[in-house]
């Protein structure tokens, strides 16, 4: 098969999916960590994919359309809370979220 | 037979929870199932030959796989035990019906289930069995002395409850660890383990049991906020499954090599509980407390003999443990009687009881001499035998020992003048009457076993351990 | 035969149970006969035993009988078996006889006390023990008879357990006992172990394999059992407390039984003493001390019971310095001539205390002889007899003693002139005692008491005299009812003729009876018998008249040595000895281990854990920090862990 080395898309992927966790680590913003989480979540179809074009297999394929349909799914709920909080006017920031604390 | 000495307290047990009785019926029915046992011991005891190693076996798989079977049986010396467990448990109803308890229903059957766990703690011959039956008897003492217990009941149960099952924790992993190892958790199918990690969860599981200092921080409160007819089986019965559990598991299922090097430190704990307990029995202030600390002592003097590991001193110890656990018995019953007629036994307020009052004089003299080991007494016999055990491996545990016998004279002797001499106190005034039929009822057929038995300890000394078996021992006692 | 010793030992024993049983549905009279009467079946069985053995050849005289196994386990067994032999049925009718006598005289002494029937009860138990003490066949059942006579005695002597004092001095009793109980406990262990067996037949043959340190610290182990029971230095503090038990008490338990068993028991060891001999000539050194020092603290002592607990205490001093220099014979024959003249010397001064309604101090008294002249002669008989003068019984008998120690070679004679010493402090004590209370003119108190118009004891010594006699409808006649005059005439007379059973060189059915069983290890000669009576005699008499001089004839003041007197009066010290050593640091080491050890590890380990629990739940619940990008770190973390670990293990 044509293209380039299947490392280049593990690589990035890999790149990827660190700007994904830095996101969610490093930024307040709801809608930003969320938008980071659908980043790490393409960053890993991207290395299933890959991965079964090197085994030519299909199972990476179908495991990944299974994650874009959870992924899909979670972006629903996680909006779904982001607009709540909004509509009370509340600050959209992750740190003031401390209630449930030990 | 042997499971029918299990199963009927737990059935009786069932069936006072389960009936609406009374509390009067509640108890009488309790009462009449405890004496049904009694009588059902005697029965074994006629059936018994003390030549034979286990008898009166019962066995049924349980969990195949892993080698886990319902598997009971007597022993001589769990036999004797067992008796012990049957008549103080009696005597110990039979109070709790005199006392009127209140909510009598649950509080009977948590006795009945109470002496079935015991019972079935000294006939268990598989590991998993033995432990479930341990832990059996923890759950209705937590709630007799949670419940119906004194002022201070809520933390001592929780105390007594925390120490048992931290041991009972680490038993429960040398279970697990030996019953793998062997392959079978059955006692008599399974050889003997070298393991010192798993010997030290039994023993530690027996040390808080007995209790062998430095473990215990629970007596004192326990025994003291106890009802007394629980103080009763606490420290007469309960005590003495650690005896067992000793005997059965620590002793013969593991290497000789393995115990004679823990043989020291053992005894060297159980010597100073002797002496440590004796002397703060010494200095107590009230009758429980001092039958507290007595018992702590005495438990000491037992596990020196068990750890001298020859004839005599294994023999003293089974001796012993059926003397004192009638013994401690009796005194906590005083006690309680005491406490009903003054509101308390703390000998400041106690005195000159003696004076009109034969009976309870009587009674009580008659066990406190014996509980000093008077010459000529079980206990005496007992002791005896243990020292006289213990003196090969050293003479300074003899030594020890001996001591004690000054010691326990005299805080016995304080004991017996704190209530009986002198004049007077605040609490014991004229309205409190001399011992009843009904009390005496209790107390007298306790204090006659332990006549009969100074009269002829051989009944059960000469018949705990059938021949050979002792000397197996003492072959495996030749340096 | 055989029968006659088990019917000896149980009659007792049934006679205390059937008091006990039988409780307030018996008068309390009928108490003290049922208890007297079994003293006395005992005293019949004894009898025939004594007949039985006469019947046979000195050699053949030894009976084991085993009634049941008492203790075994496989191996190691011990019967409850009986011993009949010359030296136990000696003992057994000496035990039975005086003691039957005595309880005889407690019916009069004890009449009126509202708990009369429990101490018939204890004292046919205290008979019982005894017996069990002196018929046993093996050395545990000695033991066994050994803590119960201590029993008994605690008993007893805290009879009128209201008394704080009698309860303290029962203690005492006890607990000093227990501490030789102890030691012998100890001996029979090395026995047990070096020779498998405690019957004393086969023990003795045994113990010769022994190595001689374990034979010396077996027989000291017996000593200190002795020393503990016959109330010799060190252990000698309780004898005098113990007279505060009733006068019959002291005159059985403390004078002629109890007190006398250390002697029998090193007669009945004396294979494992010989095997020992240091501690067998401890023994007899022991002996001397005592009976020098209890010699020197009854000179002091004021009230009448003491004096003669003292002299007590010194005349088995005799005993052990008999048997221990060998001259077994001798020191029994001294055990039962004194059984006789002390007994009497303790009811003759039970009679005065009972007339006196409990009065006991000699000080008070004085003239007593006016008012009570037939225990003026019973008194006096067995003051002559104590001190030895011809032809009384004590005379025959310590005076063989001492004719032995000067046969004993150097250490022995040593000790003669301590026993020499000792018959000049006896005479000079009793004397004392005699002369202050029955001669002169009589006292105040007892011409209060005179011709028996004693009523209700006075109000003045209330609390010394409460539950002391207290007087039914006494006999205004007479110096008491016939039930305490008539023991104490028997015992006078036995007091005059008991030893004519022991006549040096001219005859000695006495020493021959007991030869097979305890061969003495030295025969005085003529000479020396001799002179040792003759020296002890002279000496005797000194005393006597010393006495008369200070307290007699009253001519002389007595010479004033404060610090001497001050020691004595406080028995040289040794109570405040043994308190100071003993008491105290158990008393604080306790207090010490329960504030160090005991607080801490009750309170501290359940507050400890609990504590400890809710530390740990606050320290891992900072991990809850509630910050979501916190729990999300966490979980990359522990990722990147994980696939690290996972590519490590490929």
């Amino acid at each position: 098969m044509a293209g380039p080395e299947i490392t280049w898309y593990l690589i990035v992927s890999a790149i990827l999916f660190s700007i994904g966790t830095l996101g969610v680590l490093l930024r307040r913003s709801p809608l930003i960590v969320l938008l980071s989480l659908e980043i790490m979540l393409n960053a890993s179809n991207l290395a299933l994919i890959s991965f079964a074009r090197l085994h030519g297999g299909h199972d990476g394929q179908i495991f990944a359309l299974a994650v874009m349909a959870v992924a899909a799914s979670e972006v629903v709920v996680g909006l779904g809370l982001i607009v709540a909080v909004s509509r009370r006017r509340l600050t959209l920031d992750v740190d003031s979220f401390r209630v449930l604390r030990g | 037979m042997t499971t029918a000495l299990i199963l009927l307290p737990l059935a009786a047990a069932l069936v006072v929870w389960m009936l609406p009785l009374s509390g009067r019926a509640a108890g009488a029915l309790s009462l009449a199932a405890a004496l049904a046992e009694v009588v059902l011991w005697v029965v074994a005891l006629f059936r018994f030959d003390f030549q034979r190693d286990l008898q009166l076996v019962d066995r049924h798989s349980w969990f195949s796989d892993l080698e886990v079977s319902y598997h009971v049986g007597f022993y001589g010396f769990s036999f004797w035990l067992t008796g012990l467990t049957v008549v103080v448990s009696a005597a110990a109803i039979g109070y709790a019906v005199w006392a009127n308890r209140e909510r009598a229903r649950a509080y009977h059957g948590l006795m009945l289930f109470l002496l079935g766990a015991i019972v079935g703690v000294f006939t268990a011959q598989d590991l998993l069995l033995f432990y479930v039956f341990f832990e059996a008897m923890l759950i209705p003492i937590y709630v007799l002395v949670g419940v119906w217990g004194g002022p201070r009941r809520v933390r001592a149960t929780a105390t007594f409850v925390i120490y048992t099952m931290a041991g009972s924790l680490l038993m429960l992993a040398s279970i697990i660890a030996f019953g793998i190892t062997q392959g079978t958790f059955d006692l008599i199918d399974s050889g003997t383990s070298s393991n010192t990690w798993v010997f030290l969860g039994f023993l530690v599981a027996f040390a808080v049991k007995a209790p062998l200092f430095p473990f215990h921080g629970w007596l004192v409160d326990a025994y003291r906020e106890s009802p007394p007819e629980v103080a009763a089986i606490l420290s007469g019965v309960v005590s003495k499954a650690a005896v067992y559990g000793l005997l059965r598991i620590a002793i013969a299922k593991f290497d000789v090599e393995l115990v004679l090097d823990f043989q020291s430190t053992i005894l060297a704990l159980a010597a100073i509980g002797l002496v440590y307990g004796s002397l703060l029995a010494f200095r107590a202030r009230d009758v429980r407390t001092v039958t507290a600390y007595s018992s702590m002592a005495q438990m000491g003097l037992i596990v020196m003999g068990l750890f001298s590991l020859n004839e005599l001193g294994v023999n003293g110890a089974i001796l012993q443990s059926v003397a004192h656990g009638l013994i401690s018995a009796t005194l906590f019953l005083l006690a309680g009687m005491l406490e009903q007629r003054g509101g308390t036994s703390t000998f400041a307020d106690l005195g000159g009881l003696a004076r009109g009052r034969p009976a309870l004089a009587t009674i009580l003299l008659t066990t406190g001499v014996i509980a000093l080991a008077v010459p000529g007494s079980v206990a005496f016999a007992g002791e005896f035998l243990i020292l006289a055990g213990i003196y090969p491996i050293g003479w300074g545990w003899a030594v020890v020992g001996a001591a004690s016998i000054v010691l326990a004279a005299m805080y016995m002797l304080r004991l017996i003048s704190a209530v009986l001499h002198w004049r007077r106190g605040p609490a014991a005034t004229e309205a409190s009457r001399d011992l009843r039929p009904a009390e005496l009822a209790l107390l007298v057929p306790l204090v006659g076993l332990l006549l009969f038995l100074s009269a002829w300890p051989a009944a059960v000394s000469e018949r705990s351990f059938p021949l050979r078996v002792q000397t197996d021992e003492a072959e495996a006692q030749a340096p | 035969m055989i029968q006659g010793a088990w019917l000896c030992l149980f009659a007792p024993l049934a006679g205390a149970f059937a008091i006990t049983v039988m409780g307030d549905s018996i008068t309390r009279r009928t108490a003290g006969w049922i208890s007297t009467l079994s003293v006395f079946v005992a005293f019949a069985g004894a009898v025939v035993s004594f007949v039985g053995l006469l019947g046979e050849s000195p050699g053949e005289r030894e009976h084991l009988s085993t009634a049941w196994t008492w203790l075994s386990t496989g191996s190691f067994k011990i019967g409850m078996t009986l011993l009949v032999d010359p030296l136990s049925v000696l003992m057994m009718l000496i035990v039975t006889g005086v003691g039957g006598l005595i309880v005889l005289y407690s019916i009069g002494y004890m009449d009126g006390d509202p708990e009369e029937r429990r101490y018939f009860a204890y004292m046919s138990f205290f008979v019982f023990s005894m017996l069990m003490l002196v018929q046993a066949g093996n050395f545990l059942l000695l033991l066994v008879g050994w803590g119960l006579v201590g029993l008994a005695s605690y008993l007893l002597i805290g009879f009128w357990h209201e008394r704080a004092e009698a309860v303290a001095a029962a203690k005492k009793a006890f607990i000093m006992n227990a501490a030789g109980d102890a030691t012998m406990a100890l001996a029979f262990f090395v026995l047990i172990w070096q020779t498998g067996t405690l019957e004393f037949a086969e023990a003795f043959v045994g113990a010769e394999g022994m190595s001689s340190t374990l034979l010396n610290l077996v027989a000291l182990g017996l000593l200190g059992g002795a020393v503990a029971k016959s109330a010799q230095i060190p252990l000698h503090t309780w004898l005098p407390d113990a007279m505060e038990g009733p006068t019959p008490v002291s005159a059985l338990i403390h004078a002629a039984t109890m007190v006398t068993a250390g002697v029998y028991l090193i007669v009945r060891a004396h294979p494992l003493f010989e095997l020992a001999p240091s501690i067998q000539d401890l023994a007899a050194g022991l002996g001397a001390l005592t009976l020098l020092v209890a010699g020197f603290i009854a000179l002091v002592q004021t009230d009448i019971k003491r004096v003669i607990a003292y002299s007590t205490m010194s005349q088995i001093g005799y005993m052990f310095l008999g048997v221990g220099l060998g001259a077994y014979g001798n020191g029994m024959f001294h055990l039962m001539t004194h059984a006789f003249f002390k007994a009497l010397l303790f009811m003759a001064a039970g009679l005065v205390i009972h007339h006196l309604a409990g009065e006991q101090d000699i000080r008070r008294m004085g003239g007593v002889r006016r008012v009570m002249p037939k225990t003026f002669v019973a008194f006096l008989v067995g003051s002559l007899a104590l001190v030895g003068i011809p032809p009384l019984s004590g005379f025959f008998s310590k005076d063989a003693i001492l004719a032995s120690a000067l046969a004993s070679g150097g250490y022995g004679q040593l000790l003669f002139a301590a026993g020499l010493l000792g018959t000049l402090l006896t005479g000079l004590y009793t004397f004392r005692l005699f002369f202050v209370v029955f001669l002169g003119r009589p006292s105040e108190l007892v011409l209060q008491h005179a011709q028996g118009s004693h009523g209700r004891p006075e109000e003045e010594d209330a609390s010394r005299t409460h539950g002391k006699t207290a007087h039914g409808e006494t006999a205004s006649h007479g110096e008491g009812p016939w039930t305490m005059t008539v023991p104490v005439a028997v015992l006078t007379v036995l007091a005059v003729i008991g030893g004519w059973l022991q006549i040096p060189d001219v005859w000695h059915p006495f020493g021959d009876w007991l030869h097979d069983v305890a061969e003495p290890l030295v025969e005085p000669s003529v000479t020396q018998d001799l002179v040792a009576s003759a020296l002890a005699v002279g000496l005797g008499l000194v005393g006597v008249g010393v006495a008369w001089l200070f307290y007699g004839a009253r001519s002389r003041e007595l010479p004033r040595v404060a610090g001497v007197r001050h020691a004595l009066e406080h028995k040289l010290y040794f109570d405040e000895l043994y308190d100071l050593v003993f008491y105290r640091p158990a008393v604080w080491m306790a207090g010490v281990w329960r504030r160090t050890i005991e607080e801490p590890l009750i309170g501290g380990s359940i507050t400890g854990v609990s504590l400890g629990a809710r530390r740990a739940g606050g320290v891992l619940g900072e991990t809850q920090t509630g910050y979501l990008r916190s729990y999300a770190l966490a979980i990359a973390a522990a990722a990147a862990v994980l696939v690290v670990v996972f590519l490590a293990v490929q």
